[in-house]
């Protein structure tokens, strides 16, 4: 019986062309698109999950008082983890972590060598043991058992080293601490948050011996007892907040814990973590969804194009029936009839997914690689997506067509034709509204991607390139390098800062009175000057800050923006020059000048308070040049950076970056959104056109004799062609009006997330629907066009 | 075999009632040959669909085999049909996808044959209608006349007791025409039941006896000879 089911099955699949390839083309595109997806999805869900500890380690997270907005970050002070390992019996151990200077590239020196290096890690010794470092020379307990010993990465030795030992040789940070190897490890899993590529002992540094509960630049991570009370331990640890801190110091209100295999995916509201390899669960479940989507659209066309073609088949099945086939009999055949087709749309999916993984590769930037096509949750997902889509997509034919009845062979069946015409429409709406929503998503995606590129920012990042200084060895070398780039006719003009727009200010409180408690954060940046003129910022009142400050004198000059001069409460901003301005700076503190606001971070985010400030005694220090350049040639420019860079900091590595490439990278994630929603939609349309494409053609083979006698009576080609494509077309304009609003809803909502966004406006609407129309008349009216064009003798003749 | 009193059979469109079969009766005996004519729309087929239960009568009784059948289930219908009756119609309805051995085959894979056993039942029959040597082609290779031939060796291979056959040299020439007729009465004379709805005068002349219909009524009956 089985063989019986698959002979049939299989030689109805070979007698049907068109409609087998058209299926197996839009299944194998559907499925290869799952197939991808799901093993990228799958990387994304396994992070962190390898660790023998994985379960019970835990990032300590601090939620912020009101006047940090409540937010919660992933750094805080380094007496938390001590006081945590101290106070709470169910915490095993706890590691700090942070990165050298701040995050800041570190520049090394090894011999007459220089590095730049951005996953240099100052940690507890308890890391290693908490996240299984296998060391492959030196081992867990001499890694820090000297003073000054840093540990490396094997990829991190090869580049430091290459083949030479490199156990107990010198490294030289930043030109001021000086360590030398004292282990090599296993790179850490690539599926992993842990990215430290250098570990030195923190216990070596001030920060962590100098234990204190104010700035908040650590990641903690605790491993707790196993089985423990999450809730528990969190309140115990919120409690040491009023243990150790006087109550108007208390900037944070609760420590949480936030699960190690969670970090990876959970973290898009955590401020201040240091991991470079966050993904995002909002992601994922889009992906997820679009991958469906598109499937559930192939899986659409099957079912179309198998009903549609049940006319042919009425005959065969009734007289089946009439021999005694009863209709379960005829279920299985036309579920055996699907799986087949379904399997072979998987081969052929899952061979082209290996195909074009370096496209999906290099239009999305991730690190998918073949092996993860190979893992077992995706060949189980492959077998789970073999027996779904055979269910699902076999279902209605295999239902409406199993109840034909046998009398269909006499003539005296009632034929079900206009139910299943109307299924068969919906299906035909719900593929085109679904094109239609991801039209606009993606125009609107796209449209907000340029309002965001061309939008005044406030300040001109292009022509911009920061250096960073921070391993200079000492002030004056900084001062030689800015005069001899000064020197240079490409350069503009040069500004010494504490860090570029929106990287590495400091977080501060302008104050409206002295006596005030609290005040409004603001992201203050020292600068020694010059840096209207190199950001092209717009001054509104006042002036630049002072090119010199003489000796003695102790006034903090600061440029503030609008934001803040709002908040002091200022009609004009004439008004507040020369005024005082309360901040921890000190309280002689002078407005010289105020700025336009500009946007120093994403423009998802508002613009907050910034000031620029000058001081001779700053307690920040000077750590990038940005550096205005205009020339033509920008390789030689460089070429020419980097010499006198070396020049004037003979022992630091040179790294730069361009400043509208880090504005760039603000929305690299959009820009990926875009991307693959574009090809989402590209896909999508083009398996609803391939379904379309066929229906069409059944359509036209089924109105032969209708058309055939139209001819006779007088009817001319166009007039056919417009009959066949008008009725696709009404469901074109049917899909329109029900994604229309939905996609409105979605966009509106997606657009949200930017505090500057673009406008959906009507045209996107008519652009949508007027591409979803073009391309269904031109899919259909080739179908239509052969239909009307062919000779009525021929249709009316055969019966 | 077959006992049929008052049966009747309507088809109801929206705004029009047709009357097919007005209180129809009469018996078939076992190894009879019964033609069936009358003029187009008479309720012949719609009679024969009955008969060969593919259909439900809305009134009147219908005994075949002694059990009373009207009022069966589809599913209940198909259980009595596969083992009991075979069809041949007019235009073959041979299954395109299937050589000619697999459509013969197909029968005795509903009723659970066994492989071996159903190899051998085929051949058997394709032997005795002289088309064994096209057992390996599609219905589409064969002549009219082969293919009816293959429809009744379809109809045959499961030894049914009634075969109904509606217009089977309808679609054939007189030759071919006569040869399925010659094919038939030899089943009949074999012992097997034979019902056929005819236009035709000659094939009606292979048969006992002839019922007329005229507006789902009997009119007339004709014995042409004796049942066995």
């Amino acid at each position: 019986m089985i063989r019986n089911y698959f002979k049939i099955a299989w030689r109805n699949i070979r007698a049907n062309k068109l409609f087998t390839v058209l299926n197996i083309a839009g299944l194998a595109i559907g499925i290869c698109v799952c197939i991808i997806l799901f093993s990228f999805v799958n990387t994304e869900l396994s992070f962190d999950k390898m660790y023998s500890n994985s379960d019970d380690i835990y990032r300590v997270n601090m939620e912020t008082s009101e006047e940090y907005n409540f937010e919660t970050w992933a750094t805080m002070p380094n007496a938390v983890g001590p006081a945590l390992e101290q106070d709470i019996p169910q915490i095993k151990r706890m590691a700090r972590l942070i990165k050298d200077d701040f995050g800041a590239t570190a520049s090394l020196k090894i011999g007459d060598k220089n590095f730049t290096e951005n996953n240099l890690y100052l940690a507890d010794s308890s890391v290693f043991k908490m996240f299984d470092f296998e060391f492959l020379q030196g081992n867990v307990e001499t890694a820090f058992s000297k003073p000054k010993s840093v540990v490396l990465s094997q990829t991190t030795k090869k580049r430091l080293f290459g083949n030479q030992e490199a156990m107990g040789q010198l490294i030289t940070v930043n030109n001021h601490d000086t360590l030398e190897v004292s282990g090599i490890y296993a790179d850490l899993p690539k599926i992993s948050v842990m990215d430290f590529n250098m570990v030195y002992n923190i216990m070596d540094s001030w920060m962590g011996t100098n234990v204190y509960w104010s700035n908040a630049s650590y990641e903690t991570f605790v491993q707790l007892e196993p089985n423990a009370n999450i809730p528990e331990i969190e309140n115990q640890a919120s409690a040491l907040i009023d243990k150790y801190v006087d109550k108007e110091d208390q900037y944070f209100t609760k420590f949480l814990l936030q699960p190690l295999t969670k970090i990876h995916l959970y973290s898009a509201e955590v401020r201040e973590g240091y991991s470079t390899k966050l993904g995002s669960i909002t992601t994922i479940k889009s992906l997820l969804f679009l991958s469906l989507l598109v499937l559930f659209i192939a899986c659409i066309n099957y079912m179309n194009l198998a009903t549609a073609n049940s006319r042919k088949r009425a005959k065969s099945i009734g007289m089946n029936k009439v021999l005694g086939a009863s209709r379960r009999h005829m279920l299985s055949l036309f579920y055996v009839e699907t799986g087949i087709m379904v399997f072979l749309s998987i081969v052929i999916g899952y061979a082209i997914s290996f195909l074009i993984l370096p496209l999906f590769r290099s239009i999305t930037g991730n690190e998918l690689g073949y092996q993860d096509l190979l893992a077992a949750p995706i060949l189980i997902g492959l077998l789970i997506i073999w027996i779904l889509v055979t269910l699902i997509a076999g279902s209605y034919p295999a239902i409406s067509m199993s109840s034909i009845s046998p009398l269909i062979l006499v003539n005296k069946s009632k034929t079900k034709g206009a139910a299943s015409e109307l299924v068969r429409k919906g299906l035909v709406v719900f593929q085109f509204a679904a094109s239609i929503v991801l039209i606009i998503a993606v125009t609107v995606i796209l449209q907000q991607m340029s309002f965001i590129k061309n939008k005044n920012l406030g300040y001109d990042p292009s022509g911009i390139v920061a250096v960073s200084v921070s391993s200079a060895e000492t002030g004056q070398q900084i001062q030689s390098l800015i005069k001899s780039l000064e020197r240079q006719v490409a350069v503009e003009s040069v500004s010494a800062v504490q860090s570029m727009p929106g990287a590495n200010e400091s977080g501060r409180a302008v104050l409206k009175l002295a006596t005030d408690n609290t005040g409004m954060p603001i992201a203050s940046c020292r600068t020694d000057g010059n840096i209207v003129q190199t950001l092209k910022l717009n001054v509104l009142a006042g002036t630049e800050l002072p090119e010199t400050i003489t000796e003695g004198d102790s006034i903090i000059y600061t440029l503030i923006n609008e934001k803040i001069l709002n908040y002091l409460g200022y009609q004009t901003p004439d008004e507040a020059i020369g005024k005082i301005i309360h901040t921890e700076l000190g309280p002689r503190a002078l407005i010289t000048g105020v700025v336009e606001n500009f946007n120093f971070n994403s423009l998802k985010e508002d613009i907050g308070g910034y000031m620029y400030y000058k001081s001779r005694r700053a307690p920040e220090g000077i750590r990038t040049l940005l550096v205005r350049y205009n020339s033509q040639n920008l390789s030689q420019f460089m070429e020419q950076l980097q010499s006198t860079f070396n020049e004037a900091l003979p022992n630091t590595a040179f790294d730069y970056q361009f400043l509208d490439r880090h504005v760039a990278q603000l929305y690299a994630s959009e820009e990926r959104t875009a991307r693959t929603a574009t090809i989402f939609s590209a896909l999508a349309i083009f398996i609803a056109c391939l379904g379309l494409f066929g229906l069409a053609a059944f359509t036209a083979e089924q109105r032969r004799k209708e058309i055939g006698v139209r001819k006779v009576l007088g009817a001319t080609v166009t007039g056919i062609t417009q009959l066949l494509s008008k009725d696709f077309l009404k469901l074109v304009l049917v899909a329109f009006v029900i994604a229309a609003p939905v996609a409105y809803w979605l966009m509106h909502k997606w657009l949200l997330d930017f505090a500057y966004r673009t406008e959906i406006t009507w045209w996107v609407f008519v652009f949508a629907g007027l591409a979803a129309l073009l391309i269904a008349l031109l899919t259909v009216s080739f179908q239509a066009i052969k239909a009307a064009v062919a000779n009525p003798v021929k249709s009316l003749r055969t019966e | 075999m077959i006992k049929i009193t008052d049966l009747e059979k309507y088809y109801a469109t929206e705004e029009v009632r047709t009357i097919a079969l007005n209180k129809l009766s009469f018996n078939v005996k076992e190894g009879e040959f019964v033609a069936i004519m009358g003029p187009s729309g008479c309720g012949k087929s719609t009679l024969l669909n009955i008969l060969g239960l593919l259909d439900d009568p809305d009134g009147g009784s219908f005994i075949f085999n002694d059990i009373e059948v009207s009022g069966f289930n589809e599913r209940k219908r198909a259980e009595l049909r596969k083992h009991n009756i075979g069809f041949v119609f007019q235009s073959f309805n041979l299954i395109d996808e299937l050589t000619v051995f697999e459509n013969v085959e197909l029968p005795l894979i509903y009723t659970g044959v066994k492989a071996a056993e159903r190899k051998e039942r085929v051949e058997a029959v394709l032997e005795k209608m002289q088309i064994m040597h096209r057992r390996k082609h599609f219905p589409q290779q064969l002549s009219g006349g082969q293919q009816q031939r293959v429809a009744v060796a379809r109809a045959v291979v499961n030894n049914p007791k009634l075969i109904l056959a509606d217009e089977p040299t309808g679609n054939l020439d007189s030759s071919n025409g006569n040869e399925v007729m010659a094919l038939l009465t030899e089943l009949n004379e074999a012992g097997t039941t034979i019902i056929m709805v005819t236009h035709s005068e000659h094939d009606a002349k292979y048969s006992h006896r002839i019922i007329r219909m005229l507006d789902g009524q009997k009119v007339t009956e004709n014995i042409l000879m004796e049942a066995p």
